[in-house]
């Protein structure tokens, strides 16, 4: 998962991937990128696969399978993001 | 292709595809004229200089006489506009620009003039279908 700190969708979804995490004992990386400009890097290098389903841009949050390549943008209900994370 | 123009009369600097035909500043019609970058950014720099204070009230009170008579207003939800402006803010003290908080920076300039807010939102996907930029600083009047 990419996050801003200062963004209101991240802050909306954190509660639901903890949820995800616990209920579902997967495995999620909080990636801040605004400040943190290694993890900033990481994700412009997955540009060519999130932008084109992001409106053409990195859009947070952003929720990124890196087995499956699926991608989220923005809030989503739980079980859309469960989906995705047990695709 | 966007050029520099400078108004003979009151040095107004304005940056575009064509000049102004009527100064906004002094009124003078037919007053730009063609200049290079370099003495653009010198006039600007040195009109810099001055000061020109520029915290998130103003900002705020910028975007909101923006918004004023346009389609759009500032978010009602106050908290997630402080939120957002905390973001913006970080962004220009740390990355230069007053950058969206809810989307990354390419490192392309050109392409991340588009994520400096305000941005053209109403070209973008989540406000023609939502009617909301995609940070949510700005939401369609009801």
């Amino acid at each position: 998962m990419f996050w801003a700190r200062e963004c209101p969708h991240c802050r909306n979804m954190m509660p639901l991937v903890d949820r995800l995490i616990e209920e579902e004992g997967v495995e999620i990386e909080k990636l801040e990128i605004w400040h943190n400009e290694e993890n900033a890097d990481l994700m412009r290098s997955f540009k060519d696969v999130i932008a084109p389903k992001c409106g053409g841009q990195l859009r947070t949050p952003t929720f990124f399978n890196t087995e499956t390549n699926d991608v989220i943008c923005g809030e989503v209900e739980y079980v859309v993001l469960k989906e995705w994370a047990l695709k | 292709m966007k050029k520099y123009w400078r108004c003979f009369v009151c040095n107004d600097i304005h940056y575009g595809v064509k000049s102004p035909e009527i100064c906004p500043t002094c009124q003078v019609k037919n007053a730009y004229v063609e200049i290079s970058s370099a003495e653009a950014e010198t006039i600007c720099r040195t009109a810099k200089a001055e000061k020109v204070d520029f915290e998130k009230d103003k900002f705020l009170g910028a975007i909101e006489k923006f918004a004023e008579k346009n389609e759009f207003e500032v978010n009602p939800d106050r908290e997630k506009v402080t939120m957002l402006l905390d973001g913006i803010y970080n962004n220009e003290k740390n990355h230069n620009l007053k950058y969206c908080p809810c989307r990354l920076i390419t490192k392309d300039f050109a392409e991340d003039l588009k994520l400096v807010c305000p941005c053209n939102f109403l070209a973008h996907d989540t406000y023609r279908e939502k009617g909301e930029c995609w940070c949510g600083l700005f939401v369609r009047r009801k």
